[in-house]
């Protein structure tokens, strides 16, 4: 609770600051407000609360992926300072994202539809504005329509499934919705099952699961590199953290209406995503890809519905989100330097940069799940939760992805060592250096020694 | 406030649903079929307010004041959303000269 | 002591980290020396914990890696005598290895990273023989994989070598595979992965249970990768892409052997598995004959090597199959030392001929080479089964065993031990006999090697004279040291017939071979130092007599037309149709498709939002007809 406050009032700060002219204080201030929130939301851990007549709930859960997401923003604004030295939009950078946190915030403390309405909108329309930030850019521009267009279309459809159940119900709340769905067992009115499958549909479109996964590519591609580490980090994390929170209290009860399908659309997701990245030549490209196959993976967790499916999918989002921010912050170095986000651009780079391609190669690793690396770990605690339900099958397809996954992400690595090289030597200043080091050690820390993190919820 | 309540339960409930069905339903056939992106989110908008219709109906069917709660919600985030995707039409009709969906497609494969 | 073992791995953990850290601090020379003394380091600990010989198993835990729920997996080390012996060979011929790059690799500009990397390796090889489940097992098995790879593109610079370094990457992916299933399923029938408990309720089980099968089969699919096994293989000889103590150290006397060990480690649940067992020694059987072919018409001398690492492995392969586990380990012991000195004394001649590897091009090299060519003597008579070097002893022992076993095993032992004389003393005649072939810089360059190289050659050299003597055959001894130092960390098969050959046998045999070996040394003498009969001439004309043979001229001449010809030409046929297009074409097919679907899937990628919005629609409709209808 206190965390929300915090923020809220850093995103207010943020937007003031330009009025009063404070604007060269901003950077450090929202570091300084991002630990502050930090800290009061471990305050909530083991002290969970119901405010607001059950509107939000806060419990270890929610407490777990706020800090997990509070940790990625963090790290995010201090490998971004250049998207925020544009003097005329520098606040209003700031000020989005920070309420865009707030949204990811809603949506994994929600107890009541409104609530997750609420937080989705709040962090989508932010982004729809972040996205097209480059204003000059026509790709920047494409990507941000699309994205709008097809976000906002897909929001229909969540508040239609929101009116049906509602229709069905009479109510918005979780745990009585829940309850009315498991006491009426046998008659689940047609009205449940298309308001449950509705808003399955509207959250595969924010995870980016298969079908409905095509403005992601674009969108990754189009948004300036920044937006899109942010987008494909603490962004998917939350909507997948809105996701499981929704299916699991709520639907759960139900698992026959929704499981077969959710079940093709993790198949589709992780074949899709993985055969589609196999033939990119554009490094955040491929990126979009794999971020697309690795939702795939996390829709196992919301299949898996069972004791460790929670605590795999916290440790499945905070090992994809640590290893994809370490891969864009290599990207924005690299594209930066080099002028292009191509994978050519990689080429021969162990030669000149070991420390930068020691990096990409714990990134890459650990995006492809191989040991010691957490990536590995999070897949396996994935696999194994679905395995304990039952879905065998799935996760030959899942295995059978990730063997594909191995074949792009490791074309990286062998750029990495080619030795054609690009002539420009691709320097890294002290922050990228102590940044890209913790990432990478956090990776391996958590390949490593994965007790860590793994029963923590 | 009663009266109101008792003129909407003189139209049977599944009037209510079908008409917002159909609402929906041609929201979406302007969605797909349409090329111009204003006429786009006038369709988005007539999705939006199809569930709204809907909800308001269920609300008042059930005695249950949230559901129109839920519609001032929907009302208030659809003017938000219009608003910052207004913003994003006028930026691409300064650098592209055109709001035709069709000339967006430099971003593939 | 033996509870220090963890040590064992962390030594050249260490020199991993210190070389690849301090690549650009520490002085080059330092890397090298550093490398080798880690790896010393860890050998002087397996040697004290060998001393001081601990009668069974001990495991040794290190930390809690995983524990969730009711699956627990600790990084523990199982230190019984089926580690020991891998572990004295990874850390003694690893060390030698690592001294003689020392020298090899001196003018390298990838010196340190060179060393980094086979540090690395030996971290994960002590990993996966330390290791006291499969997932510890697994995570070296990968780990080398990823170390072989590294190392197979070291030479960067040509695409070539890249291809090589592709090949084996995606060949041992579809073994590891197979591996990882089988982990799953012991884990679904077992409930564990660790050694103990799987092996201690597999004891209990009856013989050929379906689910054991499974699992057996699928390891071995692992094996296979890793062991280049048909149809596995063909990634090995083009492995031969890295650099020469590469070669040596992991794809000839280590990680290839993983393969090996992992099925002796896994000896119970083989020995329930009748079936497996019959696969496995029919697969050793065809790998061991079939690459001995191809290697009778390689001209180049690690391609050489590396078929004939291939059919080595095929023998061991043959062992474990008819259960004779401590047979295989101890030809893994014998191999590893000749085989390793054969690629370093290999390596020697390449980096006295200035990277010349044709042997058509050599000839005449033992003067100028003195110490490379007594070793590669020792070696190929090692390795040909000349008594009494190394490879007679083991070897002979495998064809005793599958004799007990099936005569038909025996006998295409028999003929691949005959191929595999003939090929060597090609190889050896040709390179250091004769006159001189290559060019007249390449003359005036020859060289012998520096002492770094030439000392590890030598101790290696000795080991392969001396390292069978471990394993006397009964009828020269009752104690048959290495059985006896294995037998308490294996089963007794079960159904497995136990029976020893006869001494007659074994008698008949020794004098057999003897008697065939001196007239192959004999022949190829003949006919490649006296008659030149280089390969190059050989197969557009051969001259129908040599003088000393005359009164053999029949012989000789149906010899060829009949059997040699055929036979090179069968060989040819298997390494230019079999080997390049089917099996090659096969894994290329399936990375070829993967990369089509990709092609074709991301069209559909239109970049139009109507598009999407289209797909997006027919996605939600299927769905809700799917559910609401059906």
């Amino acid at each position: 609770m206190t965390t929300l406050i915090v923020l809220s009032a850093l995103g207010l700060v943020c937007l003031f600051s330009e009025i009063l002219g404070f604007r060269k204080l901003l950077h450090p201030i929202v570091l300084i407000g991002l630990l502050a929130s930090f800290v009061t939301n471990l305050m909530d851990w083991n002290n969970g609360a119901h405010l607001f007549n059950e509107m939000v709930v806060i419990d270890n859960y929610s407490v777990a992926f706020m800090g997990l997401m509070i940790g990625i923003t963090f790290i995010w604004c201090l490998m971004s300072p250049d998207f925020f030295t544009e003097p005329s939009s520098e606040t209003d950078h700031f000020a989005l994202i920070v309420f865009a946190l707030i949204g990811t915030m809603v949506m994994v403390t929600f107890a009541n539809m409104i609530m997750l309405f609420l937080g989705i909108e709040i962090l989508s329309i932010a982004l729809y504005i972040l996205a097209g930030s480059h204003k000059t850019k026509l790709s920047s521009n494409e990507a941000a329509l699309k994205y709008f267009l097809m976000g906002s279309f897909a929001t229909g459809f969540l508040l239609f499934g929101i009116a049906l159940i509602y229709g069905a119900t009479g109510s918005f709340n979780l745990a009585a919705i829940s309850s009315m769905i498991s006491e009426h067992h046998e008659q689940n009115s047609v009205m449940i099952v298309a308001g449950i499958l509705m808003m399955m549909i509207a959250l595969a479109f924010k995870v980016s699961a298969a079908p409905f996964h095509f403005w992601a590519p674009d969108v990754y591609q189009g948004a300036p590199t920044v937006i899109t580490a942010f987008m494909s980090t603490v962004v998917k994390t939350a909507a997948f953290a809105a996701f499981y929170r929704l299916f699991i209290h709520t639907f759960s009860a139900s698992p026959a209406i929704w499981a077969p399908t959710l079940m093709i659309i993790s198949g589709l997701t992780i074949l899709v995503g993985n055969i589609t990245a196999v033939y990119q030549t554009n490094f955040k490209r491929m990126l979009a890809y794999s971020s697309i196959s690795h939702a795939g993976y996390m829709v196992l967790a919301i299949l898996a519905m069972n004791q460790s499916a929670s605590s795999s999918l916290m440790f499945y989002a905070t090992a994809y989100s640590i290893s994809s921010i370490t891969a864009f912050a290599i990207l924005l170095l690299v594209s930066h330097q080099t002028g292009s986000d191509e994978i050519r651009s990689f080429n021969g780079l162990a030669k000149q940069n070991p420390f930068l391609s020691a990096v990409t190669l714990v990134a890459m690793l650990s995006l492809a799940g191989i040991p010691p690396t957490a990536g590995f770990f999070a897949k396996y605690y994935i696999f194994s939760a679905a395995i304990q339900n039952g879905y065998l099958g799935l996760v030959l397809i899942a295995i059978l992805g990730s063997l594909i996954g191995v074949f792009y992400y490791f074309r990286i690595i062998i750029a990495l060592f080619k030795s054609e090289s690009e002539e420009k030597e691709i320097k890294v200043n002290t922050l990228f250096r102590v940044l890209l080091l913790v990432t990478s050690l956090a990776a391996l820390a958590l390949g490593i020694a994965p007790g860590m993190l793994a029963g923590l919820i | 406030m009663e009266n109101v309540t008792r003129v909407i339960q003189l139209i049977p409930l599944n009037y209510y649903i079908l008409l917002s069905t159909l609402l929906f339903c041609i929201g979406v056939i302007g969605v797909l079929f349409r090329r111009n992106a204003i006429v786009i989110f006038m369709c988005i908008e007539l999705m939006l307010n199809a569930v709204n219709l809907l909800l308001a109906a269920f609300s008042s069917y059930r005695s249950d004041a949230s559901g129109q709660v839920f519609v001032f919600f929907i009302m208030a985030v659809a003017a938000a959303e219009v608003a910052v995707g207004l913003a994003i039409l006028t930026m691409i009709y300064r650098n592209t000269g055109s709001v035709d969906i069709d000339h967006l497609n430099k971003l593939k494969w | 002591m033996t509870q220090l073992a963890w040590l064992i791995p962390v030594f050249p953990l260490v020199g991993f980290l210190v070389i690849s850290l301090g690549n650009k601090i520490l002085p080059k020379q330092f890397s090298g020396v550093f490398a080798s003394l880690t790896v010393l380091a860890s050998f002087i600990l397996s040697l004290a914990i060998f001393l001081q010989s601990p009668e069974t198993g001990e495991t040794v835990f290190v930390f809690d890696w995983i524990k969730s729920g009711g699956l627990s997996i600790p990084v523990s080390f199982l230190i019984d005598h089926i580690s020991l012996t891998m572990l004295l060979i990874v850390t003694g011929v690893g060390f030698l290895i690592h001294v003689y790059s020392i020298g090899y690799m001196k003018e390298d500009e990838g010196y340190s990273r060179f060393f980094s990397y086979l540090n690395l390796f030996v971290f994960f090889m002590l990993l996966l023989v330390m290791g006291s489940n499969y997932i510890v097992m697994f995570a070296g098995w990968e780990g080398v994989g990823l170390c072989s790879y590294l190392l197979i593109g070291f030479w960067f610079k040509n695409t070539e070598y890249n291809n090589a370094a592709n090949k084996a990457f995606i060949m041992n992916r579809i073994g590891d595979l197979g591996f990882l299933l089988g982990i799953i399923l012991i884990y679904v029938t077992f409930g564990s992965v660790s050694f103990d408990d799987v092996f201690s309720a597999a004891k209990t089980l009856p013989d050929n249970q379906p689910v054991i099968t499974a699992i057996t089969l699928l390891l071995f699919v692992g094996a296979m990768g890793k062991s280049a096994q048909i149809p596995l293989y063909t990634w090995l000889p083009d492995a031969m892409a890295g650099p020469t103590p590469v070669s040596a150290l992991i794809h000839a006397a280590t990680m290839v052997t993983a393969g090996i060990y992992m099925v002796v480690r896994s000896n119970i649940l083989y020995s329930i598995s009748p079936f497996t067992l019959e696969v496995v020694s029919i697969i050793g059987m065809a790998t061991a004959l079939f690459a001995a072919t191809i290697a009778m018409v390689q001209t180049d001398i690690k391609k050489v090597l590396a078929y004939s690492t291939v059919s080595q492995l095929g023998y061991m392969f043959v062992a474990l199959g008819v259960g004779a586990y401590s047979t295989a380990l101890f030809h893994v012991t014998t191999h590893a030392f000749f085989k390793a000195l054969l690629f370093l004394a290999a390596g020697s001649v390449i980096h006295a001929m200035s990277g010349e590897q044709d042997v058509r091009k050599m000839g005449g090299l033992r003067k100028k080479l003195p110490i490379t060519f007594a070793v590669f003597a020792i070696g190929t008579m090692a390795i040909s089964g000349v008594p009494p070097f190394a490879g007679f002893f083991s070897k002979d022992e495998i064809l005793a065993r599958a004799w007990t076993q099936s005569p038909v095993l025996f006998f295409f032992l028999a003929v691949t031990s005959v191929l595999t004389a003939i090929y060597m003393f090609r190889v050896f005649f040709l390179t250091f006999y004769g006159t001189f072939r290559g060019t007249h810089d390449q003359e005036h360059h020859l060289h012998e090697s520096p002492p770094s190289m030439t000392i590890p050659l030598v101790v290696l050299a000795i080991l392969s004279t001396v390292g069978g003597f471990l394993g006397l055959p009964t009828v020269f001894s009752e104690h048959h040291f290495f059985g006896d130092f294995l037998k308490s960390s294996l089963s007794t098969p079960g159904t497995m017939l136990q029976s020893e050959a006869s001494h007659t046998f074994e008698w008949t045999l020794i004098g057999v071979s003897i008697i065939t070996l001196a007239g192959i040394i004999f022949w190829a003498f003949n006919h490649f130092v006296k008659k030149h009969r280089i390969p190059a001439i050989q197969e557009t004309e051969f001259k129908p007599v040599a003088k000393l043979l005359y009164n053999k001229y029949y012989i000789d001449e149906i010899y060829q037309s009949t059997f040699v010809k055929p036979l090179y030409s069968i060989s040819n046929f298997f390494w230019k149709i079999v080997d390049n297009s089917i099996v090659d074409g096969l894994v290329n097919g399936v990375s070829k498709s993967v990369v089509w679907a990709g092609q074709t899937i991301r069209l559909v990628q239109t970049g139009n939002v109507g598009f999407y919005i289209f797909a997006m629609v027919f996605g939600i409709i299927a769905m809700l007809l799917y559910n609401l209808v059906f």
